[in-house]
């Protein structure tokens, strides 16, 4: 069976190694990103079954990876969004843009893990 | 006249610009020890400082943003995006749009989907009227946002009608180009809440040169040097003056001017004392003055904060013709301050506002151009008496520009120690070769703005008052 | 070497001050010269830093997540960890990768909640980042002490409590604030005992930190806040009227109506929210009684009250109020009226007619 593509978009370094290293623990092809320009580049080209992007990273935030996907490439992968304390605006335009779910930073990995599975079967 | 009369005169003159020199050049040196001893104290004060509790503190107290803008279409959809975009709980943005002439208030209630509304106005400071009225946006994601359309009445009379407006307890006012840091906000408030038995009456920020840097959604990317000579003798001169001598001041508590483009204030106390004159050009530094006066007057401990962070980053001027004005304009603003408060001068009621803070304005900086020119003037008359000595004159000068040289390396090594900013390679020796030969070619600029402003001051009140009301705010003036 | 002679004889033969201004020119000249070389070094150095912090944090960050994800027995014991903590040892001896090691740990650790980042306290304490966080405790220089607080408080170590409540009572302010911080972050409400008899201000940015960590904890139920309210240090007191607040201390009614009377205007001021968040009807007649001798800014914060408040009764002390030169306090009072009795609002005599009341009353009309 193939591997399920999973891309992640975090400019934490620590944050999405730990991430990376779980997730594919879990049996998933992860392709890591550290900005959003990244991030639209690997969609692009990998087709993911999977997006999960912080809100806030340079040059292109979440919120532009988000609408890129759903208008642009008209995909409808499902996404998660990260975000900090005191965003809650910013996760309001995300759901609205068409994100399918949120973790509140910070989050526990297990959880992630938990609904990564949940929307990928 | 004979030779003796003569004589004499020239050597009062002589002793005059000797002393002049000797306590500029202490002068400096004092401020450059201050401002060391300051930094390196902010910096252990704020190494560890976690903003993030204020920052999604609903209880954290209420900011206003106020930004006049005159004639901004082109940009002003973006810069109002940027300023609804910093990291703070409890603020709303004020764009007061000062008379403009072009489109700007209906590309604002087109991206921002505004409708008029009815605002009940508390008008404890008399402002020109309203125009079109006030605005907020429909939609949700915007709420933050008031826009005003007032009828023309220059920057000062903008920024009341915004004082006028907001609820808040704090307002920022700043210029409406600026490039706020997503962190602006939080920083500048950290001062009034932090102090105790001290109120702190106004909190000011340090402006950058954004000049050939690389901005996004109201973070600062990319930062580089511009290309142009005047542009990066600028930046050199605003790294002088934020963080050798503003810093300096600050640690005096003897700071006078906040700079127009980014300031924080006590509101109550900005309205108690009727809010920004709209008689001088010089605004920004005229509210602080009569704020520092006021609370004199008072008796009541207060202090003038700063934050040398870099938060805050502009365009500047990169031609002679526009930088020359806004000099000129600067000149104007610092002569009126100093003649409207002249009776703080030396009077010990005020204190070391009286004693210091002020005189030192006064000699060092009104005077300043006028006594390097009359300077000028008198090495003339030597040559044509032909009682200059040349080995004198050189050595003098040689020491005055080297002396230049050094104040300005260590701004330049104090900015690395501390932001470090200009990362990029070669950046740094731009910067050094930028102190070398800027006081030949841009201090000339410099003093000739300075003495056209004294000229235009003295005998052409007419374009000082042209130059407010039509120009209101003038899209390159920032400090 | 006759050039140099020649100036020799010419500078001798100069006044002093003259001398002066060589010698003077000289040193500047020096001066430049040295500064021109050390911008240099330290840019150099700098860049330098920057790349090697960026390739050490590379290495701490693989170690890190392979101490978090080694196969461990049921006591969180492993070879791999071992190996894991051995190796971060070695960096912990060198003053430079011990502060990119305690980076690394609390980039993570500042993201992740649950097990993970237990795990990551657990890795602090085990090694010997802790016992130089303790050594900071005892230096001279207030600021490395109140990084040391710090550091223990982001690491959650419990068992430096006694040696970090040593300097609650320290002259600066900066590390009191870590004192506070670190007692409220890993003692919760029971940390907030340092209030029972804190001497010092309590300024209201340390304030706010303390009722954001505060609200993070899980465990909501709020000691006796009466002692602080009675507390002869006004700081205390302003804080305990916020938690009064935002912990619904109905309870604390009487403690409250006491405080009307304080001597401070700051307390007297923020009380009044309180009461009126909290329904304290019985304050309403005391103020009223009071109202003329009272400040501008609590005469408005009282007719706020009214406003969440207001009964019938309050009629008559109303209409006295709707020509307050306040503006504030009309408007509030015009609003109420309104509420109150409609008819006698619509029928105001509007004059003058550019007033201000009369502009109130046109706004509230149309609202």
């Amino acid at each position: 069976m193939n591997k399920k593509k999973i891309v992640l978009a975090e400019d934490n370094s620590t944050l999405s190694l730990l991430l990376k290293f779980r997730l594919e623990k879990e049996g998933y092809e992860l392709l890591m990103a550290v900005d959003g320009k990244q991030a639209i580049e690997l969609i692009e080209e990998h087709n993911p079954d999977l997006i999960l992007t912080d809100i806030m990273m340079p040059y292109i935030s979440g919120l532009e990876v988000i609408s890129h996907v759903r208008n642009k490439l008209d995909l409808k992968v499902p996404i998660i969004v990260f975000s900090a304390a005191g965003q809650e605006e910013m996760v309001l335009k995300a759901f609205n843009l068409g994100a399918n779910d949120f973790m509140g930073k910070p989050f526990s990995p297990n959880e992630l893990v938990i609904r990564v599975k949940r929307l990928l079967n | 006249m004979d030779t003796s009369t003569i004589n004499i005169i020239l050597l009062i003159f002589h002793y005059l610009f000797f002393i002049y020199t000797v306590s500029v050049i202490i002068s400096y040196i004092v401020l450059a020890f201050f401002s060391i001893v300051e930094t390196l104290e902010y910096q252990k004060k704020n190494r560890f400082v976690n903003y993030k509790e204020i920052l999604s503190s609903s209880i954290s107290p209420s900011i206003s943003i106020i930004a006049p803008a005159y004639n901004e279409s082109l940009n002003i959809i973006e810069n109002v995006r940027s300023l609804l975009s910093n990291h703070y709980a409890n603020y709303d943005v004020i764009i007061v749009n000062d008379g403009s002439k072009d489109d700007s208030l209906e590309k604002l209630i087109k991206s921002y989907s505004l409708v008029k509304v009815d605002y009940l106005v508390n008008e404890q400071i008399p402002t020109k009227p309203l125009r079109e009225g006030i605005f907020k946006s429909t939609n949700p994601a915007f709420e933050k946002l008031i826009v005003v359309d007032k009828e023309n009445g220059g920057k000062s009379d903008a920024l009341n009608m915004g004082l006028n407006l907001s609820e808040s307890q704090y307002t920022a006012c700043i210029d409406v180009d600026c490039l706020l840091l997503e962190d602006a906000l939080q920083k500048m408030i950290k001062p009034f809440l932090e102090l105790t038995e001290v109120q702190v009456i106004a909190t000011g920020g340090v402006i950058r040169i954004a000049n050939a840097c690389t901005i996004k959604d109201g973070k600062l990317l990319d930062v580089d040097m511009p290309k142009s000579m005047l542009e990066r003798a600028q930046i050199l001169e605003y790294i002088r003056s934020f963080l050798l001598g503003r810093m300096a001041w600050s640690r005096l508590n003897g700071l006078l001017v906040i700079s127009g483009a980014f300031g924080m204030f006590d509101k109550k106390i900005a309205i108690e004392i009727g809010g920004y004159d709209t008689n001088t050009v010089g605004e920004d530094m005229e509210i602080i003055v009569r704020m520092r006066r006021h609370m004199e007057e008072e008796k009541r401990k207060y202090k003038v904060a700063y934050i040398p962070d870099p938060l805050c980053w502009t365009e500047a001027p990169d031609n002679y013709k526009i930088f020359t004005s806004q000099r000129n304009r600067w000149t104007r603003g610092t002569i009126e301050v100093l003649r409207k408060h002249r009776k703080i001068a030396l009077n010990p009621k005020y204190k070391s506002l009286g004693l210091v803070s002020f005189p030192f304005w006064f000699i060092f900086e009104r005077m300043a151009p006028i006594i390097e020119v009359v300077g000028i003037i008198y090495f003339c008359v030597l040559m044509y008496l032909k009682a200059l000595r040349w080995d004198y004159a050189f050595v003098f000068f040689i020491s005055a520009y080297l002396f230049t040289v050094v104040f300005s390396l260590v701004a330049i090594l104090s900015e690395e120690q501390t932001y470090h900013q200009y990362k990029k390679k070669g950046t740094g020796i731009k910067l050094i070769i930028t102190s070398l030969i800027e006081p030949f070619i841009f201090h000339p600029f410099v003093l000739y703005a300075a003495i056209r402003g004294n000229f235009d001051y003295i005998f052409n009140k007419k374009k000082k008052w042209g130059v407010m009301t039509r120009k209101g705010l003038s899209k390159k003036e920032a400090v | 070497m006759n050039k140099f002679q020649y100036f020799l004889e010419y500078y001798n033969g100069e006044p002093l001050i003259i001398q002066l201004v060589w010698m003077v020119s000289c040193f500047l000249f020096l001066t430049v010269i040295i500064l021109i070389i050390y911008l240099k070094f330290l840019r150099v150095r700098l860049r330098e830093n920057e790349k090697i912090t960026e390739k050490y944090t590379k290495d701490y960050e693989l170690l890190l997540i392979t101490y978090l994800y080694a196969e461990t027995d049921e006591n969180g014991v492993s070879l791999e960890r071992q190996s894991v903590i051995n190796e971060l040892e070695k960096g912990i001896e060198n003053t430079f990768k011990r502060k990119i090691i305690v980076a690394t740990f609390l980039k993570l650790g500042n993201e992740i909640t649950g097990e993970m980042a237990e795990s990551i306290h657990h890795l602090y304490s085990q090694t010997k980042l802790k016992k130089y966080a303790l050594s900071k405790l005892k230096n001279r220089n207030w600021y490395i002490i109140a990084r040391g607080i710090r550091e223990l408080t982001l690491f959650h170590v419990k068992d430096a409590h006694d040696q970090v409540v040593k300097h609650v009572n320290h002259s600066r302010r900066e590390v009191r604030k870590e004192v506070q911080l670190y007692l409220v972050n890993l003692f919760h409400f029971e940390g907030l005992n340092f209030l029972d008899d804190l001497q010092t201000p309590l300024s209201e940015w340390d304030q706010i930190q303390l009722l954001e960590e505060l609200q993070k904890m899980e465990d909501q139920q709020i000691p006796d806040i009466s002692l602080w309210l009675k507390s002869t240090n006004k700081y205390v007191v302003i804080f305990a009227l916020k938690l009064a607040e935002i912990y619904n201390q109905f309870g604390m009614k009487d403690v409250l109506i006491e405080l009307i009377s304080h001597k401070d205007k700051k307390v007297r001021l923020e009380l009044i929210p309180v009461l009126s968040h909290l329904h304290v009807i019985e304050a309403k007649e005391i103020f009223k009684n009071n109202f003329n001798e009272s400040s501008k800014d609590e005469q408005i914060e009282f007719f706020k009250l009214l406003e969440n408040l207001i009964e019938p009764s309050d009629e008559p002390f109303i209409i006295e109020h709707i020509y307050n030169e306040n503006f504030e306090v009309k408007y509030s009072a015009l609003k109420l009226l309104k509420v109150l009795n409609t008819t006698k609002f619509e029928n105001l005599e509007l004059t003058p007619p550019e007033s201000d009341f009369v502009k109130i009353v046109e706004f509230i009309k149309n609202y």
